[in-house]
This record gives structure tokens, C-alpha cells and sequence, in this order.
């Protein structure tokens, strides 16, 4: 009897002890340089991209140049709506191996969760990635001096599309000038038309649109120098440059013939229907500003070169180089199979193929990759106004996805929708209110 | 143990009656431990080590699911059954002090597991600053009374907790007092009304966009149907989600469309439940149906209002799909305080800030809770 009311104590601690035993081997600490788990056979990659074009990726590019190429392991894609929460989600969980980041802005909030593996830990040779990926864009992703990130696709986003069968038949001409540009609008309203089409209505992340366009005015009229401030927080929100920017932008959308619908509704119009109207006959529209993804959401049947085109946003006070945007690929797990996966994602054959699927307009950010990839004659002009923008020093990021999570996906955002529902008054009072916004440490 | 070992002699058939010595509490205390905690943990590393071992060898996701399940019915109740024949070997003093722990036990531990230590968790978080490192005082709880979009969010949160509750249930208690007096098709008639609470909040708030659709002139024909009235009165087309402070009205009538119909299932099985003599005593002393309704019918289910009304005014607190979904919430001005809560957290990237809206929110559920439980226990009391 006696030995009996020992035996479930003792059951207990050696059943703890056990569990305690299996749960700490399995996540041993992490010494510098190589893989420090073993290979599990898959890897996952979780990514903004929709469904469909998730799809294409998967059955066009992953599985012929990662899951056929070799028998280790398979990587799946996984197109995720709701992207910006469940990756914060699925990291602090744990159950993340490789995520696409669309807003580079977020990885310093990823990193201090502590699961994101750094590309030194990983083994990676920085220099080298500097070689192929140019050190800016490699820069994105320190912290604590550390790597973080490879980019694998950039979007052009200084780029205004045109209708251009009906935009040659009236006789318009591409705008070189800022000037010109505006003078464009009016010669189309007073044959009739409407210049502008803008939606900024993007469900959760509402407003970003309408950050692009202050962007490429901002970089134009107060020039890169105070632009890189800008982001850096070293000049203040509502700093003059800044009214300056919001002012010329408040310009074309408080006009009161320039935007279709009027400023207000631009709010409540989905991004993606908005360019729409552009190709009805006669044209509703003639002019939009969007990045280089914009044609995924074109009618079916309009024909890249034929019903519309583009021109790059023309330059105002200064010389203003591209704005883009990019993407980024982080790994949250320290393997040799999720190392393989991201060199291959990143390298040539991967990124060659990415930028060739019909409907693709990514950019490969990796310089190796020849113009021949790419889908359509649109995606290779973008991919040399980039380049050029890239080697001359003048392209910048898009400021709203390297700002600080508040600010960036918040409040800046938002600021621009109060500006459009609330009209042109409004401006100083939001300016302040983002000001206020801006975390402080 | 040598204590245990002495008392024991006194103990077998009379243990009830004599006042267990201290050892003997001590032991009961210790085994009941042990027996509250064998079971979470034996399934935990019984889960655990077929995971581990199903990892390896790459086994495909049916094989897990299906291991699982396996594990986690059968696999349990042999663990109740072993402990409880381990019970059974114990000297009969402690038997039956030991036993209900075995039992309730594993019930507690998961409840602290998973209940109590997120709770307490949050509380600390919400002295920290975004990233969880440095504790900042009340500057997090400073902030959620302070930021003009946090005191809209809090505004319309109590503007939801009233309006829908007394909406729902009001229309609820209609429908159950008028679909009671049908001579036929009353099924038919609740279940219509009935029908919406099959959806998710999500999916509603999804419908209703439809509903409030709206395009500026220009961008194709407005397929919304409110709109589609509109247009049809001769005028011109409303973008309705941007209207404040009337937007937080219209997406409140989503809510009350979801959850009449389950006001009024359960209060027109409360009315059914009225003795007809009482109603029918009401009519011979010539009372008229108003003033049968009045003072027979809702002073008697008044304890079933309650339940439902509460049910509801917690369900509004922590209203967030149906905000969610409809976007642009703090340029319409429709922000709730559980839609802050996820955007702080998931959005804003600002652990603090969503950690101190969740412990707001956990506090506010407080009174309605314990209003609810004291009317409970003065029902039984009744009783």
C-alpha cells in the first residue's frame, strides 16, 4: 500500500521530466553560420500575392524550378488576404518558414519577435548578395547590424497609363513636365472629357494609393535628399515640404473637372476598379497613376500597347528618379532546406521566370536577370526606367512602407482619406495629426 | 509518511466520521495535485511524442488528423480510467478526497492554461511599450482614454451595447408575441427571421455590403440595393458607409438583422411556457391584450429578457467582424474598441497599446457579468 501512493507522484515528475526533456531538444540555441535544424522535407512560403497568381507561381515557377529541380523537399505557397496579421501571427507561433513581405516597413516589428533568422545565421555570403542585389536594397533589412531579408520583386509605381488608341486619335501628346501634365488635364476637359480616374479604397488597407501619389510629388518638388529625411523622421511630418507636396497633389484632386466622380468618392472606390472607366468608348478617363501591378486588373480583353500604355510621372521642381516599391522574403527557421529554397527563389532561374508567366509584373530586383524574361514589352520598359533609376541613384522607396507601422499602414493612410473626404482646408490639421502619430521611440 | 502511516489504523470504516488529521490533509492535498495535473500532462506528452515522431518520418496530414483524434478521445479516457484504478489502490481515508480532483482537475489546469495565464499575460503587457521590452507605466491606458479615435471607438461601442440589445430584443419580443398568436405558417415565420443567425458575422457584414454598394457616377451602374431605391425615387446615388455618425447606425442594423431572430426563439418558447390559465384568468377578469401583454406576459419572462438582453449587450462589446470588414473604419469614424484592440495589435504593430484596450475591454465585461450572475442566483433562491 505505501508503495502505492508513491507510484503516482512519481509517475508525474518522471512524465514532466520527460516532456520538458523532448520540448527542449528540439529548439537548441542557434550558433552563427548553417542551418541548425534538421530537414523536415517542406517548406512554406506565405505571400500577399491573390489566390489566382498564387496559383500561376506555384504550378509555373515553384514546382518546376524548386520542387522538380531537386527531391529534399517540396516549398508551397501560400496566398494569404489577410497577409500583415497572420504572418505576425504565424511567426510568434512559430509555423512560418519563409514570408514574402510586400511592405519592407514591418521587418523591424517581424525581428523583434525574435523567431526571424538572420542571413548571417543562415550562412549567407552578404557581400555577395550586395553584388547581386545592390547594397541599397540589401540595407532594408538591418537591424542590429544584421541581414534579414532578400528582396525578390520591385513594382514600378511612378507610372501613368493611358488609353492609347483614343488618346493618339484626339492628338494628345505624353507629357514631359509636370506643367505640360496639367496643361494635358485642362486641353481634356475642355474637349469634354474627364483627365483623372483615382480610387484609394483598398478594404483594410485603405489610403495607400493616395501615399504613391504624395510620394512622387514629394520626391519631385522637395527633391531625394528631403525626401530620405522625410522617411527617416529627421524632418517632421508637417514640415513645409511636406504641405508643399500634399498641396500640389490636393491640386489635381480638389480640381473641380480633374478627378472622375469627384475627390470625396475616391475613398469609397476599390483601387482596382478605378482605372475601369478608362476603357470605356469614348473614354471616361484618360489618365491614371498606379504601379506596375495595375494591368492585372484591366479588362480582359484590352491589349498592352494597342488600348492603353504608359508614361513615367513627369518631373516638377527637380528631377525626380522612380518611386518603387518591393517586396522582401524574410526566413523564420534556421534549415538547410529553407536556406535552399530562398537561394533559389532569389536566384537567376527562379526570378527570370517569375517576371515571364503571362500577367506577371514583377520586377526582379536581382540584376543578373536579362531583360528577355519578362512577359510583355510594358514589364521590360518598366524594368529599364527602374534600372536606370536604380544605377543614376535617383529611385527611391516607397516612403509609406519604410516608415514605422503606425505611421506607414496607419495613420499616413488614413490621413490621406480624411484629406479627400475632408477637402482641401483639412490638410494642415492631418499633417499634424501623423505628426503626432510618428512612434517616439 | 510515516505520519500517513501511523493514522491509518484509524481510518477504514469510520473515516467519515472522524475529522481527518493533519498528515492525512496534506497527503489528500499532494495526490490531488498530482491527480488534477496526470492527466493534461500524460495527453500532452502522449500528443506530443506521436507528433514528434509522425513529423519525422514526413507522414501525410490524414495520418496525423486521424492519430489525433485517436489519441485525443480514446487515449484520454484510458488516462481517466488508469487514474482512476490508481485512485482506487490508495488507502480508503484518502480515496474519496483524492478522487474528485482526478476529475475536475484536468478541467482547472486547462482553464489556467489557457484562460488565467493569457489574462494575466495581457495585464503585463499592457504596461510595456510596443515591442513588450521596457515597461511604460500607464502610458498605454493613458492613450486609450486620451487618442480621439480611441474615445470615437469607445462612443460607439456604447452606442452599439445600447441600440442593439434594446433593438433586437424589442423587435424579438414583437415577433414572438405576434408569430405566438398565428393560426397557421408560424414555423414558416420564424424560421425566416430565424434564418440570418446561420451566418457568420463575417459573412453578413459581407452581404450588407452588397446592400450599401455604392459608385461614384462614372464607374459603371450602382448594383447596391439601397441604392438602387435611391436611384429608383429619382435621386442621386449615397455612399452610405461614409455618412457619420448615421454609418454606425447602418452597420448596427447588420447585428440586430443577425440576432432577432434568436431573441425571438428563445423568448417566444418562454412565452409558450406561460400557463394558459393565468392568461386566460387575465381575459375573464376582462383585461385587454395590451394589458395582457403588459402585465402577464413581460413581468413573467422577464428573467428570460434578461438572459438574452445580456447575451447580447457582451455580443456587442465585442462587435469586430462586422467593422472589420467594412473598412476605412477611422476615416468613417466607425472604430469599435475590439476592432482597436486587433488593430493595434496586428496593424499598428504596438503590442502596449492592443494589450491595454484588451485589459479595457475585460474590465468593462465585468459588471455585466457579475449583474448576471447575482440575478441568477436570486432566481434560484426563488426557486
Amino acid at each position: 500500500m505505501r508503495r502505492a501512493r508513491l507510484l503516482i507522484p512519481l509517475a508525474v515528475a518522471i512524465v514532466i521530466a520527460a516532456a520538458c526533456s523532448t520540448n527542449t531538444s528540439s529548439s537548441g540555441a542557434s550558433t552563427s553560420g548553417g542551418p541548425t535544424e534538421a530537414n523536415t522535407g517542406k517548406v512554406n512560403m506565405l505571400s500577399a500575392v491573390d489566390p489566382k497568381e498564387g496559383k500561376t507561381i506555384q504550378s509555373q515557377v515553384l514546382d518546376p524550378d524548386i520542387n522538380q529541380a531537386q527531391s529534399d523537399y517540396t516549398v508551397e505557397l501560400e496566398a494569404d488576404g489577410n497577409f500583415e496579421q497572420d504572418v505576425k501571427i504565424r511567426a510568434q507561433a512559430g509555423t512560418l518558414d519563409l514570408a514574402m513581405l510586400p511592405q519592407p516597413g514591418g521587418l523591424p516589428d517581424l525581428v523583434a519577435t525574435g523567431n526571424a533568422v538572420s542571413l548571417e545565421d543562415m550562412g549567407f555570403d552578404i557581400g555577395q548578395l550586395e553584388q547581386t542585389f545592390g547594397k541599397p536594397f540589401m540595407d532594408l533589412g538591418v537591424v542590429d547590424g544584421k541581414h534579414y531579408e532578400i528582396p525578390t520583386n520591385i513594382n514600378l509605381k511612378s507610372m501613368i497609363w493611358y488609353p492609347k488608341d483614343d488618346f493618339d486619335k484626339a492628338g494628345y501628346t505624353v507629357p514631359k513636365t509636370w506643367d505640360e501634365l496639367m496643361a494635358l488635364s485642362d486641353q481634356i476637359v475642355a474637349d469634354g472629357g474627364t483627365p483623372w480616374c483615382v480610387g484609394f479604397q483598398s478594404e483594410g488597407s485603405s489610403g495607400w494609393p493616395a501615399t504613391d501619389w504624395m510620394e512622387d510629388i514629394m520626391l519631385r518638388t522637395a527633391g531625394p535628399d528631403t525626401y530620405d529625411k522625410w522617411v527617416k523622421h529627421e524632418i517632421p511630418f508637417n514640415d513645409p515640404a511636406v504641405l508643399t507636396a500634399a498641396q500640389d497633389f490636393g491640386s489635381v484632386m480638389f480640381h473641380p473637372n480633374y478627378v472622375l466622380g469627384g475627390a470625396a468618392n475616391t475613398a469609397s472606390l476599390a483601387f482596382g476598379d478605378a482605372p475601369l472607366p478608362m476603357f470605356d468608348e469614348p473614354p471616361g478617363c484618360w489618365l491614371h497613376r498606379q504601379a506596375s501591378f495595375i494591368p492585372a486588373f484591366f479588362p480582359d480583353s484590352a491589349k498592352a500597347g494597342v488600348d492603353y500604355d504608359w508614361f513615367p510621372f513627369p518631373s516638377m521642381d527637380t528631377e525626380g528618379g522612380p518611386l518603387f516599391g518591393g517586396e522582401v522574403m524574410m526566413a523564420f527557421r534556421n534549415a538547410p532546406e529553407v536556406k535552399d529554397a530562398l537561394t533559389r527563389f532569389s536566384g537567376e532561374q527562379v526570378q527570370c521566370d517569375m517576371g515571364g508567366y503571362v500577367g506577371s509584373s514583377r520586377i526582379s530586383p536581382n540584376l543578373q536577370v536579362s531583360d528577355d524574361c519578362y512577359a510583355d514589352q510594358i514589364l521590360k520598359d518598366s524594368a529599364d526606367v527602374l534600372r536606370q533609376g536604380l544605377q543614376s541613384g535617383s529611385a527611391r522607396f516607397d516612403a509609406s512602407d519604410l516608415m514605422p507601422a503606425a505611421v506607414g499602414t496607419g495613420s499616413f493612410w488614413t490621413g490621406m482619406i480624411k484629406y479627400m473626404q475632408q477637402g482641401p482646408d483639412s490638410i494642415q490639421g492631418i499633417l499634424d495629426d501623423i505628426e503626432k502619430s510618428w512612434p517616439s521611440s | 509518511m510515516t505520519t500517513a502511516a501511523t493514522q491509518e489504523p484509524g481510518g477504514g470504516g469510520t473515516a467519515e466520521a472522524v475529522p481527518p488529521p493533519r498528515g492525512a490533509a496534506l497527503w489528500r492535498f499532494l495526490l490531488g495535485l498530482a491527480g488534477a495535473l496526470a492527466i493534461p500532462v500524460g495527453t500532452f506528452y502522449l500528443l506530443w511524442v506521436t507528433f514528434d515522431l509522425l513529423r519525422r518520418g514526413h507522414a501525410s496530414r490524414a495520418i496525423v488528423v486521424l492519430v489525433a483524434i485517436v489519441i485525443g478521445s480514446a487515449g484520454v479516457f484510458l488516462l481517466y480510467f488508469a487514474v482512476n484504478r490508481l485512485v482506487d489502490l490508495l488507502p480508503a481515508t484518502l480515496r474519496e478526497g483524492v478522487r474528485p480532483w482526478v476529475f475536475v482537475g484536468p478541467a482547472l489546469v486547462l482553464l489556467s492554461v489557457f484562460l488565467v495565464y493569457p489574462v494575466i499575460n495581457t495585464v503585463l503587457l499592457s504596461f510595456k511599450d510596443a515591442h513588450s521590452k521596457t515597461f511604460v507605466g500607464l502610458d498605454n491606458f493613458k492613450f486609450v482614454f486620451t487618442d480621439e479615435s480611441m474615445l470615437r471607438a469607445i462612443r460607439n461601442t456604447l452606442g452599439w451595447m445600447i441600440l442593439v440589445p434594446l433593438t433586437a430584443v424589442t423587435t424579438g419580443l414583437v415577433f414572438a408575441t405576434l408569430a405566438d398568436r398565428l393560426r397557421r405558417g408560424e414555423a414558416v415565420a420564424k424560421s425566416v427571421i430565424f434564418l440570418p443567425l446561420a451566418i457568420s458575422f463575417a459573412g453578413a457584414a459581407i452581404t450588407w455590403r452588397l446592400v450599401y454598394s455604392f459608385r461614384p457616377q462614372g464607374f459603371g451602374s450602382n448594383i447596391g440595393l439601397l441604392n438602387g431605391v435611391v436611384i429608383g425615387l429619382g435621386q442621386n446615388p449615397i455612399d452610405w458607409l461614409t455618412q457619420h455618425p448615421w454609418n454606425n447606425l447602418y452597420l448596427m442594423v447588420i447585428m440586430v438583422w443577425m440576432q432577432t431572430g434568436f431573441a425571438m426563439v428563445v423568448l417566444s418558447a418562454a412565452i409558450k411556457a406561460i400557463p394558459d390559465e393565468i392568461v386566460e384568468a387575465a381575459r375573464i377578469d376582462g383585461a385587454s391584450e395590451w394589458q395582457v401583454f403588459r402585465r402577464i406576459i413581460v413581468p413573467t419572462i422577464l428573467p428570460t429578457i434578461v438572459v438574452v438582453t445580456t447575451y447580447m449587450v457582451i455580443n456587442a462589446l465585442k462587435v469586430f467582424d462586422i467593422v472589420f470588414v467594412m473598412g476605412n473604419t477611422e476615416a468613417n469614424g466607425t472604430e469599435v474598441v475590439a476592432e482597436r484592440m486587433i488593430h493595434w495589435f496586428f496593424i499598428g504593430g504596438n503590442y502596449g497599446r492592443g494589450a491595454a484596450i484588451a485589459v479595457v475591454l475585460f474590465i468593462a465585461v465585468i459588471p455585466v457579468m457579475v449583474w448576471n450572475v447575482r440575478r441568477f442566483r436570486e432566481e434560484e433562491a426563488i426557486r
